[in-house]
């Protein structure tokens, strides 16, 4: 293929969130694609290639977002990327079944005077809901090309792309529909574009003045930096516009630029039939109900997890034999010295470990939260647990990764990216970190449930989520800022597209890997060295003033805890290696109250290697390091308290 | 949007009932000019002068379930004791 003949194209999806922008972007790219993250941030960016009519075509998804100014970073990062990068052409993706609101959005794009084409979206669900939609007159409203899709179906994708390149070939529109304002606003829009037409900037003329009478923070900085008097006299302007109306001016314009899209949708959309309760609304109601929607959420959590650990035990299992099957083979090859046992012991361990933890539990996991994300019940479920979050100073979104952390808490810490502003990352990421993952339950389950009963197992289970409730309470207190309260879509309830599911899940597993796999392997070499060097009962000794002193536990228990920095169930295991049983009853100096206290510590003594890796990746080092500082000492303090309470009960 | 200083009966969005409509006359309690949440209140489509219908509220004072704009949205009360609105008689 002669790589200088092809025409290079660059287009961009836009639109609000689970519009069915990322299902269009599937169909778009198919395999190729590439998910990363925008330079410098915690925003994923997404990008494809495809071949068509002669064109390589780049097209990168941009981020769900409702509106194109400073409310968050992927508002910045989108309307940055058209204005400065200006992609050929921008696909705004439109939800035909919440016209209005989503015509906010196109009336914004059209502002950047971006050459755009309209995919309308979920026509589907549209015309069950009893809305029509008359494409031509919207078109003609709005001057910009617009093309009916189901993009769950692929309906209309090829059609879409057609009539994006045929946009672009037929070059700049002249006369585009624009949302004109009231009379007093068109006025001082116009007074200020006359000051700043000869300014260069990025963003056109029409845009800088809008956003200036709004008071956009971003855009009167950069202004500012070019010329004070301009925003100065913006500012003027702005407080007249609140003077006549009695609003703010950002208010006025954001009013009206809702009037102009609910006349447009008004004027092209058609309800006919008398709309009767669908199916998804049936569901939402029972979904969201005071009683049956928690009903409901106990039993698809219990189920989810249920599922999961039963599914993860065993494939878990079945790879740890595969693996192991191959260690004789691997002795014969390397031989059984130094090296042979570094290698196996070091690496190939930490490779198994790795892979027994990232797909048995991990994947599962991922698909069916993509699964209910993409359906809707995951903002149902953020929607009945609002409150309860709320006490510890975040919103019902952040149940979602802490609902991640009890499978596994480097996808939790990752997940914590959908909370709006840094700060309430990081108290979610920090709740999570405390969560008991998969492996602490087999700590939990194995010891405690299996030597004690089940009924303690459930009751360390209570203690921990209080502690958890307690601490999430306290790094709210402390960490300083304004809590954000929950505004969020509950869009209608629809069957999730299957292959966009396993594709997202597919970059989240690898994701893992990277983040994790590394990690892991240096950990086990490092563990492996000081093994063979004899450095692990010094390290035992060293640590016993507070394993032994302040804990009350064995002394061996302090070469166990170091294991299991690199997977927490290693604790278990390497203490029945050390012991040479599984029978920890028989064991003297670890009664009922050491089993407890052990856990307990176990549970929190430190988040896992992998997951300060994640919260190193997303917070930077300082503060990873600060929440893995935080947790040792915690443990410490919790342990030896609960041991001195324990023995004074007993 | 010229009616501020009328004598209507505007109450906070939480003292709706289930059921219930009301169109937002303000949002109180933003930052600055009115950036921030208020901002981002109004870019979901809750001007002055919109009809919101509270459908329910979770339970213990949990969110509000709103409709506005025909879309359905799930607000944190702390965020609907802020928007103020007139009954619908």
């Amino acid at each position: 293929m002669n790589k200088k003949k092809q025409k290079k194209l660059l287009i961009a999806l836009a639109g609000n969130a689970n519009v069915g922008k990322s299902v269009i972007f599937n169909h778009l790219t198919g395999l190729h694609q590439h998910i990363g993250n925008w330079p410098g941030k915690t925003v994923e960016r997404a990008e494809g290639t495809l071949h068509f009519r002669g064109y390589t075509i780049d097209i990168v998804d941009l981020p769900g977002i409702y509106s194109l100014s400073t409310y968050s970073l992927e508002e910045l990062i989108s309307r940055k990327y058209i204005a400065v990068e200006r992609p050929d052409i921008v696909i705004n993706v439109v939800d035909a079944s919440v016209l209005e609101r989503n015509l906010f959005f196109t009336l914004q794009l059209m502002e950047l005077e971006t050459p755009m084409v309209i995919a309308l979206n979920q026509m589907d669900m549209a015309k069950r809901k009893g809305i029509q939609i008359d494409i031509e007159k919207l078109e003609k409203l709005l001057g910009i090309p617009v093309m009916p899709t189901v993009a769950i179906k692929g309906v209309g994708i090829a059609k879409l792309l057609e009539k994006a390149i045929e946009t672009i070939e037929k070059g700049p529109v002249k006369k585009r529909a624009q949302a004109r304002y009231g009379e007093e606003v068109e006025e001082k829009i116009g007074k200020l574009i006359e000051i700043i037409k000869n300014v260069q900037f990025f963003y056109p003329p029409r845009y800088v003045a809008i956003k200036l009478l709004e008071g956009d923070e971003e855009i009167e900085r950069e202004i500012r930096r070019i010329d004070p008097q301009i925003v100065s006299t913006a500012k003027k302007l702005a407080d007249e516009i609140e003077n006549i109306h009695g609003h703010a001016c950002s208010t006025v314009i954001t009013s009206e630029r809702y009037e102009v899209a609910g006349c447009i949708a008004r004027a092209a959309q058609k309800l006919v039939s008398p709309i009767k309760p669908t199916l998804g609304e049936r569901l939402h109601n029972l979904t969201t109900h005071k009683i049956m929607g928690y009903a409901i959420l106990a039993f698809s959590l219990l189920l989810i997890f249920y599922s999961i650990f039963t599914f993860g035990d065993y494939t878990s299992g079945l790879l740890s034999d595969l693996f192991y099957g191959l260690e004789p083979l691997f002795a014969s090859a390397f031989g059984t010295g130094i090296v042979g046992n570094l290698i196996w012991g070091g690496i190939i361990e930490g490779i198994i470990a790795g892979v027994t933890i990232a797909l048995p539990y991990i994947i599962p996991f991922y698909v069916i939260l993509y699964f209910l994300e993409d359906s809707g019940y995951l903002s149902r479920i953020a929607f009945l647990m609002d409150k309860v979050m709320h006490k510890m100073g975040l919103h019902g979104k952040a149940f979602i990764p802490v609902m991640l952390g009890f499978g596994c808490n480097v996808p939790a810490c990752l997940g914590c990216r959908i909370m709006e502003t840094q700060r309430e990352r990081l108290l979610a990421a920090f709740v999570t970190t405390l969560v008991p993952c998969a492996a602490c339950t087999v700590i939990i389950l194995g010891l405690v449930g299996e030597f004690l009963g089940i009924q303690w197992a459930l009751v360390l289970y209570v203690v921990d989520l209080l502690i958890i409730f307690a601490l999430g309470r306290l790094a709210f207190k402390v960490v300083p800022g304004e809590s954000t309260a929950l505004i969020m879509e509950m869009h209608d309830y629809r069957w999730p597209h299957l292959k966009t599911v396993l594709k997202q899940t597919w970059f989240r597993v690898a994701e893992f890997i990277k983040i994790a796999f590394p990690l892991i392997i240096v950990g086990s070499l490092v563990l492996k060295l000081a093994e063979v060097f004899g450095l692990l009962e010094p390290i035992a000794t060293v640590l016993s003033p507070i394993t032994v002193t302040w804990l009350g536990l064995p002394a061996i228990i302090g070469i166990t805890l170091i294991f299991g920095v690199l997977r927490k169930e290693l604790t278990l295991v390497m203490l029945a290696t050390l012991l040479g049983t599984t029978n920890f009853a028989e064991v003297p100096g670890f009664g009922p109250v050491q089993m407890v206290v052990f856990t307990l510590v176990a549970m929190f003594y430190i988040p896992c290697i992998a997951t300060i890796a994640a919260l190193v990746k997303e917070f930077g080092w300082k503060k990873a390091l600060f929440i893995t500082v935080f947790e040792i000492a915690f443990a410490i303090v919790l342990g030896g308290v609960a041991l001195r309470l324990l023995t004074l009960v007993t | 949007m010229k009616r501020r200083n009328s004598k209507r009966h505007e109450v906070p969005l939480t003292a709706l009932r289930a059921g219930e409509a009301g169109t937002v006359t303000s949002i109180r309690g933003g930052h600055g000019r009115g950036w921030g949440f208020g901002k981002r209140l109004m870019d979901m489509g809750l001007t002055p002068g919109t009809r919101v219908t509270v459908v329910k509220s979770a339970p213990f004072h949990g969110p509000l379930e709103i409709l506005v704009r025909g879309s359905r949205l799930a607000l944190g009360r702390g965020m609907a004791e802020r928007i103020f609105v007139e009954i619908e008689k």
